[in-house]
């Protein structure tokens, strides 16, 4: 059989190879399409043949291209599960090849384009003269490429006038970019290129697990690793955390929720150690004084106690990272996504900053950005209070530097929007929220207390979902537009680095399937929208590139044929200069030059948006019979799944939610290896098997989030966020488990 | 809603403790709802008294012990008033006067005095008696009256003190510690980590006998021992000699002890624990034990406009009888550690704040749990909370269970390696616990402890992080079929054997067949070694684990 459908045009046996980069993750690793057919394109010197045959995966149904590993700096020709099995989606026979529209019945029917974007268009006109244009909603994703990220944020502020739109970035990388503006002045992930970290003695990770998130990544880290200097904090032995085996480096084991004491630890000892740069400190950085003594109160001992990681690994890190061979500092999800994520990111900044790495050759600090353009996603106006270029829709010059652009007055721009729980909490509400378009994400099964969120989906009166699939999220909608996918359409993505990369189309779209580009362009029209909304994503990114002009993500320089050329390209990039791989490198990006350093301390309490109560975090997690829910990504999943559930081969591999537990309390549970477990707590209750292991603290599970239906770990996570970046508290949740009784 | 009339509060004292009294009430003071007096006898700001030991040793500088920021404080409106004391409370007035002769009107008076190092009776030394009835009118001579301590020995409590400690330790003289507690024990193992000759002279069996069973005891001696800081046991100290020197003034010489032993040394480091400062509360007629006796509303038993927190205060319930003067002094002390002035601190803020701004007080502090003791040392890990004394054989009087689950101990001693650890649970919690040799178990049990977590019920479980089993990475489990060889694209031992089976021969065909290699190529290695060893057993064996 053939996976195949008709509707699938054949893809041109004469195309040339298309290089491009893969779908899913931040680290975009470069690729090469090849349609079926063709010769395949000759695979990168150090990766192996194009196609292979797992094991257990059988012959390999025929694909409408082949996907070969491209040597690139980042990924230098490797690709992972994930990117190997990439093309299988673009045949899937899941694949919406037409809109499609909610029936009395609950079911779905096929409908015209015109029909759907006229009745699209009725009801959002309808709705914003009834009650206002914040009534209409705009979901985003950090998967867009920086044109539909652009366009959609545009869109917004300028069809549908609202201010009402925000994005799945926020779920990722909100406290990252708010710790990394609040200190830098400016948030790129990475404010190096990723390769200078093969050169680094020592490495510390904190919250991320490359090894399966992003696996190509593990390459970079080969030179701290043979030094001896990967050091992992994670409350899981994850698979990078089993990096540091055999002198490779060392993991901490803290536990979770814990991580801000344990930076705050680590600055004690490199203060009271006397392993401050000094002289960097006093010419790079203000807040010092204020840090230091925040810090004086959490001795090791001290820190041990509410950690669990022993003094001694502590004392070993700091002096490692201090040892002046070359230090990186790097965060991920775990440590950021919490409700005092942004804090736990500063104190990591403030270690590297009092160290002296930031900025500094060989050294330096970053957060792992997670989408594939996580990174462009948050740059060009799809976060509630930016407008393109990483500017603030509350400052005047910005509005009328990017109304100028548009063609309209910077009176009729909305002003500053709501981050996504809240907007999300809006919904159906008065005042709040009525029509939501979502682009490019599954809140059903990604938005934490999942299961309140989709109950605030179905009191819309219109949600409008563009996918490939019949994601849980679309199957909610009362529209559904089938999109293009990544190897069908054009654009750029900026990766983990701020390297802006060229996706590139290499067959085709199947005839029913549209770009959001022309989907946007043909509502505005409808709409009457003033400005005009290009379906070329060249001139849209002309148009951004002007936009962001005199922005901090400033990519006035750069353009489709200038990528083409195959140059690395790095914002900022303002026309006429010649783009930064390296920042902070002479300056930090606030008006004094200067890094902030600033004081943060563990909060005693948070705030329950569900209940409104101000409790004490760690009443709810440590009572007697609780556990500590923490959750994360496996090798073959990508997010919410949508997309990797759908390939055979990673489906095989894993099909279904497993929690971790540690031998000791599935003994105490009377839990084995494999069983029907409860997860559960006042939001909802998960329904999966057990995974018995020694890699995991007795008293936490761990769930990955990409299941749907009574799988989904985000039931029981918490929709409490960080005052600071609206993140949600993703990674500690209180959960009880038991074994599922018996059923008839 | 904002007090149009401030609360006028008065801090006495300005520790850590009385300096988180302070960061807590910065808003209502900044919003105008507090005005804040802040007494303080040192004239320097607030430091954290945690680290002065290592002061003493020249490992922390005291820029890194100051735990506020004063100009932060004076900006905000604190009047902080250094280098002063106060002499009196008068209550009915509702007054304080200072030594530097100021009246200052109060709404609430915190008393966060703190405590004195004690001085033991010893032949040769005066003791200081600071007057209970008339407290210092100078700072400095707030704990010593006015008999200062010879020269060549000192208590161990403020910079002054551990500065000269610190000259000791420079010029590597030979340093005599009396007493064998946590901070003697913390300056012994510094000093000696710092090239100084030192040696510590206790009267019991064991070091850190408050805190550690015998078991326990002698464990830490041997670590002592190993850690290059000579312990002289059994060893009751009567009396101090002392030489002239060059300028003609007596010295400390020696430590003599009651067997008739003499100890020499340069100086002589007084660690016999310490006493609440409680003469301010005594001469304004409050009740006091050990302690300033506040209730768990942290108010004086004798008046609700006085509270008390940190080393200075004993908090226990308030009994019925206080109002006619009747009531037993109650046992117990104040815990000496500063988590719980620490939260004191916090909760009393809080209290302050709501009073200020006419809200609702918040809930009475809770039971402090047994504190958990910890030496600050490098090469020598212990850490003992609550009672570890019971044995595993001691059964339990049924009148001291009262209805409660049975107490049950468990054990592991291996003196050889220097592990010892205790456990003392009830209903699998834990009430008391002594870890010795064993950091990542110590710090495991005392996450275990703080949260009140049930134990597994296999107790061994909780001893094998510090094995070598901790890190499941020995040679044979990564050949194991299942041990992942490939992370890129989750190829495991167990495929490359499959693809081998089926005609693999290079590096390159297994990448071909399996993807391994294929994304980060990090595993190639691996892959070669694994090709290795399968060519060693045929390629047709099953995978020996």
């Amino acid at each position: 059989m053939t996976l195949l459908p008709a509707t699938t045009p054949a893809p041109d046996a004469t195309a040339a190879p298309t290089d491009t980069h893969c779908p899913y993750c931040a680290l975009q690793c470069a690729m090469t399409l090849t349609p079926s057919g063709a010769e395949p394109a000759t695979a990168a010197a150090d990766a192996g043949p194009s196609r292979r045959a797992a094991p257990e995966a059988g012959p390999r149904p025929a694909l409408p291209l082949t996907v070969s590993g491209r040597t690139f700096p980042t990924n230098r020709g490797g690709l992972c599960k994930k990117g190997w099995t990439s093309a299988a989606l673009l045949g899937s026979p899941d694949r919406i090849l037409e809109p499609m529209a909610r029936t009395e019945d609950g079911t779905f029917a096929p409908v015209s384009w015109d029909a759907a974007l006229d009745r699209i268009a009725d009801t959002l006109r309808r709705t914003r003269q009834r009650h206002g244009a914040d009534a209409v909603g705009v979901f985003g994703g950090g998967g867009l490429t920086n044109e539909k990220a652009y366009q959609l944020g545009k869109f917004a502020r300028v069809a549908l006038g609202t201010s009402r739109i925000d994005y799945n970035g926020r779920f990722c990388m909100s406290s990252a970019a708010a710790a990394g503006t609040r200190a830098f002045g400016v948030d790129r992930g990475l404010p190096f290129p990723v390769e200078h970290l093969g050169r680094a003695s020592t490495i510390l990770m904190l919250g991320s697990n490359v090894a399966e998130t992003m696996p190509p990544f593990i390459g970079h880290l080969e030179g701290a690793r043979a030094a001896g200097g990967l050091f992992v904090v994670d409350p899981r032995r994850s698979a990078t955390a089993r990096l540091t085996d055999d002198g490779a480096g060392m993991h901490l084991q803290a536990t979770p929720g814990s991580d801000l004491v344990l930076l705050l630890g680590l600055l004690h000892i490199v203060i009271a150690e006397k392993l401050v740069d000094a002289d960097y400190v006093a010419e790079r950085t203000v807040g010092f004084d204020d840090v230091r003594r925040s810090v004086s109160t959490w001795w090791p001992e001290r820190v041990q106690s509410v950690t669990g990681v022993p003094t001694w690994q502590l004392r070993m890190l700091a002096r490692r990272l201090a040892d002046g061979r070359g230090s990186y500092i790097l965060t991920g999800r775990g440590v950021e996504q919490h409700v005092d994520g942004t804090d736990t990111t500063t104190a990591a900044i403030n270690l590297a900053l009092v160290l002296g790495l930031v900025g500094t050759d060989g050294s330096g600090y970053g957060t792992l950005t997670g989408q594939g353009n996580g990174q462009g996603g948050r740059e060009h106006g799809q976060k509630a209070d930016q407008l393109p270029g990483y500017r603030k829709i509350t400052d005047p010059a910005a509005r009328a530097h990017v109304a100028g652009v548009w063609g309209i007055d910077p009176a009729d721009l909305p002003g500053a929007g709501i981050p996504a729980v809240e907007l999300l909490h809006s919904l159906g509400q008065p005042g709040g929220v009525r029509c939501l378009l979502v682009h490019g994400s599954n809140l059903v099964v990604s938005a934490p207390n999942a299961d309140r969120v989709r109950a605030a989906l179905a009191t819309l009166d219109l949600l409008v979902v563009c996918d490939f699939f019949f994601s849980e999220t679309a199957a909610m909608a009362d529209l559904v537009l089938p999109v293009t996918q990544w190897a069908e359409e054009e654009g750029t993505m900026t990766n983990l680095e701020g390297r802006v990369l060229r996706r590139r189309r290499a067959l085709d779209a199947p005839d029913g399937v549209r770009s959001e580009l022309w989907i946007l362009s043909e509502l505005a029209r409808r709409l009457e929208s003033p400005s005009t909304f290009s379906t070329d994503s060249r001139e849209v990114f002309d148009e951004l590139a002007r936009a962001s002009e005199g922005g901090l993500a400033d990519y006035s320089g750069i353009s489709h044929d200038l990528l083409d050329t195959g140059r690395p390209v790095y914002w900022p990039f303002p026309s006429g200069s010649a783009g930064t791989p390296r920042l902070f490198h002479d300056r930090f990006a606030h008006a004094d030059g200067r890094a902030r350093i600033v004081p943060v301390t563990p909060r005693p309490s948070v705030h329950t948006p569900t209940d409104g109560h101000v409790r004490h975090r760690g009443d709810e997690l440590h009572r007697t019979g609780t556990m500590t829910l923490i959750t994360g990504r496996l090798l073959e999943h990508y997010q919410s799944g949508a997309q990797t559930r759908r390939v055979d081969e990673l489906l095989a591999a894993q099909p279904e939610a497993r929690a971790q537990l540690h031998p000791a309390t599935a003994v105490r549970l009377g839990i084995a290896d494999g069983a029907a477990i409860e997860v559960s707590n006042a939001r909802g209750i998960v329904r999966c098997r057990a995974s018995v292991t020694t890699g995991i603290r007795p008293d936490t599970v761990f769930l990955p989030f990409h299941f749907p239906a009574d799988q989904r770990a985000n039931l029981l996570t918490s929709d409490a966020t960080d005052p600071i970046s609206g993140m949600p508290e993703f990674k500690t949740a209180a959960v009880t488990v038991r074994p599922m009784e018996a059923s008839a | 809603m904002i007090a149009t009339i401030a609360l006028r509060v008065v801090l006495v004292g300005f520790g850590p403790v009385g300096a988180r009294l302070v960061e807590g009430l910065l808003p209502d003071v900044r919003s105008g709802a507090v005005r804040l007096t802040v007494v303080g006898a040192e004239s320097v700001e607030a430091y954290n008294r945690v680290l002065v030991a290592e002061y003493a040793v020249g490992r922390a500088d005291r820029d890194g012990m100051v735990v506020t920021d004063a100009a932060a404080a004076e900006a905000a409106g604190v009047r902080l008033a250094l280098g002063v004391t106060v002499t009196a409370i008068d209550r009915a007035r509702q007054t304080v006067t200072l030594s530097d002769g100021t009246v200052e009107a109060y709404d609430r008076v915190v008393l966060a005095t703190g405590a004195r190092a004690n001085v033991p009776t010893l032949y040769g030394v005066d003791r200081p008696t600071p007057s209970r009835s008339a407290p210092a009118r100078a700072a400095e001579l707030l704990d010593t009256g006015t008999t200062p301590l010879p020269a060549g020995i000192t208590v161990l409590r403020d910079l002054a003190d551990a500065e000269r400690v610190q000259e000791a330790v420079r010029k590597r003289r030979r340093i005599v510690v009396l007493g064998a507690g946590v901070l003697g024990l913390e300056l012994a193992l510094a000093s000696a980590a710092e090239g100084a000759d030192v040696c510590v002279v206790h009267h019991g069996e064991i070091p850190m006998a408050r805190n550690l069973d015998r078991g326990g005891g002698l464990v830490l001696a041997r670590a002592l021992a190993r850690a290059g800081v000579s312990v002289v046991a059994h060893s009751r100290a009567e009396g101090v000699g002392f030489r002239l020197t060059a300028e003609g003034t007596p010295t400390f010489d020696a430590v003599l002890c009651a067997d008739g032993k003499s100890i020499a040394g340069d100086l002589l480091v007084l660690s016999c624990g310490v006493s609440a400062r409680t003469e301010l509360a005594h001469l304004a007629g409050l009740p006091v034990s050990t302690g300033i006796l506040v209730d768990r509303r942290l108010r004086s038993w004798g008046d609700d406009a006085i509270s008390a927190i940190g080393d200075c205060a004993h908090v226990v319930e308030r009994p019925d009888a206080v109002g006619s003067g009747a009531f037993a002094v109650p046992p117990g002390a104040p815990s000496g550690l500063i988590g719980p002035g620490w939260r004191q601190a916090d909760w009393l803020a809080r209290s302050i704040s709501a009073e200020a701004v006419s809200a609702a007080e918040p809930e009475p502090l809770a039971d402090e749990r047994a504190g958990v003791v910890m030496l600050k040392a490098e090469d020598v890990d212990v850490v003992a909370v609550g009672s570890a004394f019971p044995d595993p054989w001691d059964a339990e009087p049924i009148d001291v269970r009262n209805g409660r689950p049975a107490r049950q101990v468990s054990q592991w001693a291996d003196p050889e390696h220097g592990s010892y650890v205790k456990l003392v649970t009830r209903g699998g919690v834990l009430e008391g616990l002594v870890c010795i040799g064993m950091p990542r178990t110590a710090a495991e049990l005392t996450l275990l402890f703080e949260r009140g977590s049930e134990l597994p019920a296999d107790r061994s479980v909780l001893l094998r992080h510090d094995g070598p089993d901790a890190t499941p990475a020995s040679a044979s489990a990564a050949s194991a079929p299942e041990a992942t060889v490939c992370w890129c694209n989750g190829v495991t031992v167990g495929h490359v054997h499959d693809s081998v089976r089926d005609g693999a021969e290079t590096v390159a065909c297994v990448s071909a067949a399996t993807r391994a290699g294929t994304g980060c190529g990090g595993c190639k290695g691996r892959i070669a070694e694994l090709l290795d060893l399968f060519a060693s057993t045929d390629g047709t064996q099953e995978v020996v684990v």
